[in-house]
């Protein structure tokens, strides 16, 4: 059944957050302001790779309504960070490697006295070769980036013997992928207020995906106590991981440090284009053979991540797209190899689908070249190597086995754009009415792992208090960046334990007050926060029921929890309010649970245990004079088990895949020699609403097996993950190319118009 | 906070209108309205994100007609009626708002109140758009977490809502 307002009934409810994003009145972190604020700016690297011989601030300093000008030298602890290997420097010191790279902090009076002191600051560099190929990077003469070289990191993955098995294979398809420099894009910039408590503490305001791990690299930083630091983290204007890592937590903790004065950042969209994240551009060879008969017996895969100048995360990012080029199919040979590579490139790093996106856009590419080889129908071909329910994962690893590939495959094996895509294999399809445009359709399907993996601790956990005004408390150390975290909870907790939504307080990022509940990253917050809510559901029922029987002198076992209080389960009849029974009872209510992500039982860093799968089928109009594809409609299959929030999850699977569209079609931050050509919304383009006129179809597969006690699977990111081979298949079927490269560039699929060609 | 602000610092009365309310700021003529909206009224609702006129974000009302309030200087707003998020929902909320609650028209919500306001200045001056209507006069403001699928509904939701009100 199709996922859609009619079809959820009363379960499409209102967000909790959503009259203060509708009216505005929702107060952002990067909204607010204090009374004596500073505003407090970064001066970052002219060059993408330099020594630094001298940095003076002494006539910035000097600058009437300046604060504080802070370099390398007024970094009291590391001076760096980093979530995985803290790398990156807060302040350089002696050598920038890319453009992003800070070297001075200003705080002043005004924003334009503060940028007036940036221009003030004289830095010396001796300009240094710029790396920015990371094929390059890996030459024996290449200037080294890092001391232990510039491979950043390295995986492999190999079963059986893939030179002796090409030797058996009827096809062989052999291909370079190439994907681009995507960014996140989130609407709010980096940003916050931080600000000097006066019993010594630093309150800092700003978005973040984990506020205990900020909270952590922050102390490191200042070289103060973890307590000494609270973090409020939502809500938060968009991240999509690009927010995961710091940002300018660290200028604004130090210089409100230093000066005793709030400090407001906001990064213009330049400077944020500048030093954020973005996605790793990834070139991916394969080599990938089949039998006779279609049987796939050999894939090859090397993998080239730039992952630019630090690490943040690109080691994992790497780990995951090695496991997912393997994907959802079986081989008895294999040889997998990735390296991600140090440049004076942008910083690439965490962004939803976490190297999924890549690696499923060149997996998917094969299957469709072999097909097509073997003259199958690409989604036969898929069956007949697809994994089934009791096979290990990818990399061989014991996983939570569901039916979930063969349910999406046959979803869109059923669909009706799939069903027209057979049809016109007969060539019966109506001719489009203006012959210039080519029309196709295309499918793709993925399996996408959840959670961080074997080897990253997971925690998860959260808490359920009757708060002394008699408002139940749910508190998470998870955040709210749009995804709908909030309406999430809420409604879990109305829908499995019976509260009103009005008898409901949630309290998220905040570490003051809040469990360490783990990154709100990896498709993983619902998930956590379902299995959180099981295991305290009884635990804390039984406690609200036997205080209240108490109180109203009965048994726990007649009475139940009802809309704004408890009623008795014979009759829907409130007798004492949770108010009252806050008030009345002197016990604490309380249960706190705290547990880990699941993991499969391997040593395989990285391996996953919790799988989402989906296929897509998608149609495209491609106008062959201008080589520009519209995608007209879009079928997703989504098995990921029960659906929490409908509205949340058509909204994820949706926004998901117009991300996966500009992906595949527009977006690229180009760089030229480690400098962006592409440093605002004006060159760097993301879907408008003009792009996505089309048709976008969700359909869940909710069905688990009944051992499955791991409820719902992530589906944050999985929408982002199959258009982009969809796409290319429903373009080879319009134009009769292979797309290698992404995005797809127009002049690739450009044809002379047949009055020129005289045909 | 932008880049380029402070040039000109001679000062100059701005009189205008801002949710219906007569105001007169003290600023410079070549003062963005996006700053006097956030800074100086502290009209937070309607944002900031490219500074540059190609998001969305900052959209405003100026005599009924969409503006982006980070192109608009200040002696461009004198004597006109400006209307922010917050103005729109002043006497309770608007069904474009609510079309927006039922239907899920947003995520994040960054893009949220520029793109009401960009909705309210269509349906205002065309109550019954086509789908290609419709685009044109969104095309300029960015969504990037919803894909626009729940823009979509609301939109048309909201059309629906205000026939029938009316
Ligand atoms: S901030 Fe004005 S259009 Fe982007
Ligand atoms: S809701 Fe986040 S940008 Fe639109």
């Amino acid at each position: 059944m199709l996922l859609n307002r009619v079809n959820s009934g009363g379960r499409w409810r209102i967000r909790p957050d959503g009259i203060g994003k509708v009216t505005g009145s929702l107060t952002y972190l990067t909204d607010m302001t204090a009374g004596s604020m500073l505003y407090g700016l970064v001066l970052r690297s002219e060059y993408p790779h330099a020594s630094v011989i001298s940095i003076q601030t002494d006539k910035a300093e000097k600058l009437p309504g300046v604060h504080a000008v802070l370099t390398y030298r007024d970094v009291p602890g590391l001076n760096a960070f980093g979530i995985a290997h803290p790398d990156q420097p807060v302040l350089c010191e002696d050598r920038v490697r890319y453009v992003g790279d800070a070297l001075a902090t200003v705080a002043a009076e005004s924003i334009v006295i503060a940028q007036q002191a940036l221009e003030l600051i004289e830095v010396e560099y001796e300009v240094l070769g710029v790396l920015d190929d990371p094929e390059r990077a890996l030459h024996a003469d290449a200037p080294l980036l890092h001391p232990k070289g510039n491979a950043m990191h390295r995986t492999t993955f190999t079963r059986g013997n893939v030179d002796e098995a090409f030797k058996q294979c009827a096809y062989i398809a052999e291909e370079i992928y190439y994907t681009p420099r995507q960014m996140h894009t989130y609407m709010e910039t980096e940003g916050g207020l931080f600000v000097p408590e006066a019993d010594g503490r630093l309150t800092v305001y700003s978005p973040t995906q984990h506020g205990f791990m900020d909270r952590m690299q922050l102390a490191r930083i200042l070289s103060v106590p973890q307590d000494h630091i609270r973090i409020i983290s939502s809500p938060i204007g968009g991240s999509f991981g690009g927010k995961d890592e710091l940002n300018v937590q660290p200028y604004g903790a130090l210089l409100a440090t230093k000066t005793g004065r709030a400090i407001k950042m906001h990064n213009s969209r330049q400077e944020s284009v500048r030093a954020g994240l973005k996605r790793h551009p990834m070139r991916i060879s394969m080599k990938t053979g089949v039998d006779e008969a279609g049987q796939l017996i050999a894939h090859r895969v090397s993998i080239l991540a730039d992952t630019g100048p630090y690490s943040t995360l690109g080691a994992e990012v790497l780990n995951f797209a090695t496991e997912h080029v393997i994907g959802p199919y079986k081989y008895e040979h294999l040889d997998v190899e990735g390296i991600s590579v140090f440049t004076n490139n942008g910083m690439s790093g965490e962004f939803r689908g976490f190297g999924g996106n890549q690696a499923i856009f060149a997996l998917e590419g094969q299957m469709d070249r072999l097909a097509e080889q073997l003259g199958l129908s690409p989604w036969a071909f898929r069956k007949l190597n697809m994994r089934q329910s009791d096979d290990l994962g990818p990399f061989d690893q014991p996983i939570a086995m569901t039916e979930g590939a063969e349910l999406v495959w046959s979803a869109i094996e059923n669909s009706r754009l799939w069903q027209e895509q057979v049809r016109m294999k007969d060539r019966s399809a109506p001719k489009h009415s203006e012959p210039w445009i080519k029309t196709g359709i295309g499918a793709a399907l993925t399996m996408h792992g959840a959670g961080l993996g074997v080897g990253i601790p997971d925690p998860a956990g959260g808490r359920l208090e009757l708060a002394a005004d008699g408002k139940i408390e749910a508190v998470f150390g998870y955040e709210e960046f749009g995804q709908g975290l909030l309406a999430a909870l809420e409604q879990m907790l109305v829908e499995q334990f019976g509260f009103g939504a009005s008898d409901i307080r949630m309290v998220i990022g905040d570490t003051d007050v809040v469990p360490d509940s783990g990154s709100t990253t990896a498709s993983r917050a619902t998930a956590m926060m379902w299995k959180s809510l099981q295991r305290m559901r009884k635990p804390f029922t039984d406690q609200l029921l036997k205080q209240a029987s108490t109180i109203l002198r009965c048994h726990p076992g007649e009475l139940r929890i009802w809309e704004g209080g408890i009623s008795l389960i014979t009759e829907a009849q409130l007798l004492l309010t949770y108010e009252d029974l806050a008030k009345q009872t002197d016990v604490p209510i309380r249960s706190e649970t705290s547990f880990s992500f699941p993991v499969s039982d391997t040593k395989r860093v990285g391996a996953h245990f919790m799988y989402t799968y989906s296929a897509v089928v998608v149609k495209v109009e491609l106008n062959s004079l201008t080589g520009r594809v519209k995608v007209v409609e879009q079928q997703h299959a989504v098995a990921a088990g029960p659906v929490i929030n409908p509205q949340g999850y058509l909204g994820q699977i949706e926004g998901g895949s117009s991300m996966a569209l500009g992906f595949t079609l527009l977006e690229d931050a180009v760089m030229d020699k480690g400098h962006y050509m592409t440093r605002n919304l004006d060159t760097y383009l993301v879907p408008t609403i003009v792009d996505q006129q089309g048709i976008v179809e969700v359909e869940p597969i909710e069905h688990l097996p009944a051992s499955d006690d791991y409820g719902p699977r992530g589906i944050g990111e999985v929408g982002s993950v199959t258009l982009a081979p969809a796409i290319a298949a429903a373009v080879r079927q319009a134009s009769g190319k292979w797309v290698t490269k992404l995005p797809i560039d127009p002049a690739f699929l450009q044809e002379k118009p047949f009055f020129l060609t005289g045909e | 906070m932008s880049d380029h602000e402070g040039q000109s610092s001679t000062s100059f009365a701005l009189h205008c209108f801002i949710n219906g309310e007569e105001q007169t700021l003290e600023t410079t003529a070549a003062t963005r309205m996006l700053n006097l909206i956030r800074d100086e009224l502290e009209l937070t609702g309607t944002k900031r994100s490219c500074d540059i006129g190609r998001c969305g974000a900052c959209m405003v009302l100026m005599d009924g007609i969409a503006v982006n309030a980070c192109l608009t200087m200040a002696y461009q707003c004198a004597g006109k009626s400006i209307t922010t998020i917050e103005g729109i929902a002043k006497n309770g909320i608007d069904p474009i708002q609510q079309a927006f609650l039922e239907e899920g028209g947003f995520q994040c919500g960054y893009c949220t109140p520029g793109m009401i306001v960009s909705v309210k200045a269509l349906l205002e001056s065309n109550p019954e758009p086509s789908d290609d209507e419709i685009a044109e006069a969104l095309s300029g403001n960015i969504c990037r977490c919803t894909g626009y699928g729940g823009i979509w509904r609301a939109v048309k939701s909201a059309i629906k809502m205000r026939g029938s009100n009316r």
